[in-house]
């Protein structure tokens, strides 16, 4: 793209590069769960972030919800015998 | 070779924080997941005598973020950025100038950081209430060639709206790291929790 070539004609005093930036995004697609599916080619670095925002935001619902079934499981079950049991699973 | 159990490192298996591989090595390792099951696990046994279902799933929540926070390096930006919101959100209850003892301290004991005007508006806002770093304050301005999505990873990452983009990138790398281990975490513990 011409703006990318225009850029990087003036960026002799930035140290990023855009092989720099490019092989952060692909780290990134990486980590996103649909990257096993498709055949690691590389998506448009718009559509990563987008998936990225969504798939942060999938986390944070499933942070909440969690926590929200963990605090119901709390009030019924006795908090010692499974931690008691939460140590030995990880110990072993 | 010695047959001991524990041979003695060769030297250039030491992490040498002169060779240049050594940051990316770092950055590269995942989060472990002893250390935040330990953080999360003593967080939650602190939590007895919340007797409101709502009050302790927000405390749950909370914890969660904190210990995988604590879990994760202090270099991480994010780490120190969800770590200072739980302090401002605790000193929300404390007067108004013990709450201005507490931000000086803050900023002063803080590491220098590369956006240092841009953190210390980030702590004096998130000590105002906002949970969400970027809400109420302009984002910077965008650099060349950063595509207008970032502007909502900014949002999304914690402490996200100061960064430069190539390391909001690297910090959302590891954000989503800690992120899935975490929620791992949680599921195992629900699972082993309803499995007695």
């Amino acid at each position: 793209m011409s703006s990318r070539r225009s850029r990087s004609r003036q960026s002799g005093s930035s140290r990023i590069t855009d092989e720099q930036i490019s092989d952060l995004v692909s780290k990134l697609q990486d980590l996103l769960p649909e990257a096993r599916l498709r055949s690691n080619d590389r998506m448009p670095s718009s559509r990563v972030l987008q998936e990225t925002c969504n798939y942060i935001r999938s986390l944070h619902r499933e942070v909440d919800d969690l926590s929200e079934r963990l605090s119901e499981l709390l009030a019924t079950s006795d908090m010692s015998s499974a931690q008691a049991a939460i140590i030995r699973s990880l110990l072993m | 070779m010695d047959t001991k159990s524990t041979p003695p490192p060769r030297p250039h298996q030491i992490p040498n924080p002169s060779r240049p591989d050594f940051l990316a090595c770092w950055a590269a390792a995942s989060p472990s997941k002893p250390m935040l099951a330990f953080h999360f696990l003593r967080a939650l046994s602190r939590i007895h005598g919340v007797t409101t279902v709502r009050r302790r799933t927000r405390t749950i929540r909370r914890a969660a973020y904190s210990s995988m926070a604590r879990a994760a390096s202090p270099r991480r930006a994010w780490s120190r950025a969800l770590l200072g919101q739980a302090r401002a959100r605790r000193s929300r209850t404390l007067t108004g100038r013990a709450v201005l003892l507490r931000r000086r301290r803050v900023t002063a004991a803080a590491p220098p950081q590369p956006s240092s005007p841009a953190s210390r508006s980030a702590t004096i806002i998130a000590a105002r209430g906002e949970i969400s770093t970027a809400a109420a304050r302009p984002l910077p301005p965008r650099q060349e060639g950063e595509p207008p999505r970032a502007d909502a990873l900014r949002r999304l990452v914690p402490g996200g709206a100061g960064m430069e983009y190539c390391s909001l990138l690297e910090e959302t790398a590891d954000y989503l790291r800690s992120l899935r281990a975490q929620v791992q975490l949680m599921q195992g513990l629900i699972d082993l929790f309803s499995c007695q």
